[in-house]
């Protein structure tokens, strides 16, 4: 984040929480905590297909981020510098395993769908998306995700991804372009 | 983003991911502070157990390598010993010179010398 942009309330708070986590305040990074995970745990369950898995690397996320918290500095948005943690322990669990993630994503039915056909269909639908980006190169993978769940801007990706936003931007167009190759089916060819 | 004019499924893709985008893990954080207070206490037990270890290290080095006897606590350990060994040969042959002090007024040269000298012996 550049200086002469205004800190929103969010990025106050979160600044507020870290100097307390930094301070060893257990309570502060409880509540940091509650406010990040969920959006990190989705973003990861994207990248791995798993959500255990998505679960573990997101706890080692934190205790990675409670770690350093006395050296995090306030120049990065905190929800951003917790994703780019993420996406480096991501790349550690794809060399690890020696492979990209499993294409058999976990599938969740969604709780407050009412008719069992559109739920059906929904389903369907978004297993056939995850199956999809699951067969992504990582870095477009990584790109789509983050522009398209996360809504991150390209800047703030490229910050994350340690690359130009000029390489982001052709992730991402060759993304949605394998993406309705994959679901040609769906969506006839592109 | 660049999808300004989505079609079906730039929609359908967007919603696809949007509805897994956040994920509520009840209890999450507070399986993140109980690991990251098990990994405190964990690096709390390797900091103690390593000064501790070095301490021992530094004593038991400190006891049995450095510490060289004095020059005057090992004449007066010599002394001791020499005293200890050798009172008991003194005494033994203090001893029989006393034993031969005490004879040897009862037998006087002279009179051994008498004796064999005398024409009849």
């Amino acid at each position: 984040m550049s200086q002469e942009e205004p800190l929103l309330p969010d990025d106050v708070e979160d600044k507020r929480l870290m100097l307390l986590v930094a301070g060893g305040d257990d309570d502060a990074l409880r509540l940091l905590v509650h406010r990040h995970h969920p959006r990190l745990v989705g973003y990861l369950r994207g990248e791995v297909g798993s959500q255990a898995t998505a679960e573990e690397l997101a706890m080692e996320v934190f205790i990675r981020l409670h770690r350093a918290a006395n050296r995090w500095r306030p120049e990065a948005k905190l929800s951003t510098y917790l994703i780019h943690i993420a996406r480096n322990l991501v790349l550690n669990e794809w060399r690890r395993r020696g492979r990209k993630p499993t294409t058999a994503l976990d599938s969740t039915p969604e709780p407050g769908d009412h008719s069992q056909t559109s739920a059906r269909r929904l389903n369907e639908l978004d297993e056939a998306f995850q199956r999809a980006i699951a067969q992504l190169p990582p870095e477009q993978r990584t790109a789509i995700l983050l522009v398209v769940q996360q809504e991150l801007a390209y800047e703030d990706i490229a910050e994350i991804m340690d690359a130009p936003v000029s390489s982001v931007k052709t992730w991402i167009h060759r993304a949605r372009g394998r993406l309705r190759e994959l679901l040609k089916d769906f969506y006839g060819p592109a | 983003m660049d999808n300004t004019n989505p079609s079906t499924f730039e929609r359908d893709l967007s919603a696809a991911l949007s509805r897994k985008a956040a994920v509520v893990v009840p209890g999450f954080a507070d399986r993140v502070v109980e690991g990251v207070q098990v990994k405190r206490r964990r690096a709390n037990v390797i900091r103690w157990s390593s000064w501790i270890t070095t301490a021992a290290a530094a004593c038991f080095f400190t006891v049995f390598l450095t510490k060289e006897p004095s020059e005057e606590s090992l004449i007066k350990q010599t002394h001791a010993l020499l005293a200890s060994d050798e009172s008991a040969q003194f005494n033994e042959i203090l001893g029989l010179a006393n034993d031969l002090s005490v004879l040897a007024p009862v037998i006087e040269k002279s009179t051994l010398v008498d004796v064999l000298t005398s024409p009849g012996s």
